[in-house]
């Protein structure tokens, strides 16, 4: 391309045009003096940049996001209440379903459904230890929880009482539903939750 | 150590906790708060420059940055990663600016004049003065591509323009600057 003294504005919105407009400056004043002030201006500008030292200001912000943090937490805990919730009044209802279901002929999918009476002493006594377990782990987890005052100590009480009050209502339920495969599986969820709450309690515990 | 040596080791120091910006992009969407800072340390001095040219001094400009830090950890989960992290951290902070400087106005029904800082060139002040006259889209374009140093895309990301807009802005600033400080050694 032959650079003209015209072409000189396209450039200056071009990149791709600069090394011939750069070129064509060499032996042009005129142009030379454009590109200098254009330069200039681009120079200046960099020391508008305004730069200070802010130490107060990254643990403001921290502790902005920080409480908003919790909120998500809080959110868990909730969606876990409506989730319990959920998970009882399914369960309320199928104990109104299968008692009238026992007066039917039995199925090859209703015995898979129903345990065998020994089955069921095996399943019981699993988990009679299971609860054993897990209320050997409370004991040890419920001291420090009941000890600290802090918001997560709380939450984790609520959550905790939650829990009881879910496996309480499943028992009753299952009272005159022994043979329900899906109630006692939904126990042993409720008992796992417990336990996995409790131990991350006391792993927060420790850490803090 | 040198302040600016420091920062430069708490960036590098971020940057191999998250080995990737995809990484970190990932940790702040799960708003880890330790993400969140090395984006402070990447974009922080940058962002608080912006909000400064915006509000006029470093206390609502540190403010600006603030509100903006806890508005992309809200609105994270939005963010697509189509651009930059750092063009749409700009984003927010160049509207963080905005309301902090409408609530400043309210409060005092004044315009603050902006703080001087340390000693200026007399083309440095004479392109200060000049860009108070420039339309404000031209302004931050020229502010965000010449002071800051963000190139055109994040520019086009920052302001929610296409590339080719932001390219013919900071053209035109820079002609009517050039005119304007001509005028001034006339």
């Amino acid at each position: 391309m032959i650079f003209q003294c015209s072409d000189l504005e396209r450039a200056l919105q071009s990149e791709e045009l600069m090394p011939d407009a750069i070129a064509h400056a060499e032996t042009c004043t005129a142009c030379r003096k454009q590109l200098d002030e254009w330069s200039d201006i681009s120079v200046a500008a960099r020391e508008l940049h305004e730069e200070w030292e802010s130490p107060s200001l990254w643990p403001r912000i921290q502790s902005d996001l920080s409480e908003l943090a919790p909120e998500r937490r809080s959110f868990r805990w909730w969606q876990w209440g409506v989730a319990l919730a959920a998970v009882l009044l399914l369960a309320a209802a199928l104990t109104q379903v299968w008692p009238g279901r026992k007066t039917q002929p039995a199925t090859d999918q209703a015995s898979e459904d129903f345990l065998t009476r020994e089955a069921l002493r095996d399943v019981e006594k699993s988990e009679l230890e299971y609860e054993k377990s897990i209320e050997r782990l409370s004991t040890v987890a419920g001291a420090s929880l009941e000890k600290s005052s802090t918001p997560l100590a709380a939450a984790y009480r609520e959550k905790l009482v939650l829990l009881d009050s879910a496996i309480a209502d499943l028992k009753s339920h299952m009272d005159g539903n022994a043979y329900n495969v899906y109630l006692r599986t939904q126990l042993a969820s409720l008992y796992q939750e417990k336990q996995s709450t409790l131990k991350e309690w006391l792993e927060n515990a420790k850490s803090n | 150590m040198e302040a600016g040596s420091l920062a430069l080791t708490q960036v590098k120091d971020a940057t191999l906790q998250h080995d990737s910006e995809a990484a970190l992009l990932d940790a702040c969407r799960r708003q880890d708060v330790g993400a969140f800072e090395t984006l402070y340390r990447q974009h922080g001095s940058k962002m608080k420059s912006v909000a400064y040219h915006v509000v006029g001094n470093r206390q609502d400009a540190e403010d600006a940055v603030q509100d903006a830090f806890v508005k992309a950890f809200k609105s994270i989960g939005g963010f697509r990663g189509d651009s930059s992290i750092g063009g749409w951290l700009c984003r927010i902070v160049i509207n963080a600016s905005y309301d902090v400087l409408r609530k400043r106005q309210r409060e005092t029904a004044l315009i603050a004049e902006p703080e001087r800082s340390g000693p200026c060139s007399s083309m440095r002040m004479a392109i200060n003065q000049a860009m108070k006259r420039l339309n404000p889209k031209h302004r931050m374009v020229f502010m965000l591509y010449e002071v800051e140093g963000l190139k055109h895309t994040e520019v086009a990301a920052a302001m929610d323009i296409p590339e080719g807009t932001s390219k013919a802005w900071l053209f035109e600033a820079k002609r009517e600057l050039k005119r304007m400080l001509s005028e001034v050694q006339k």
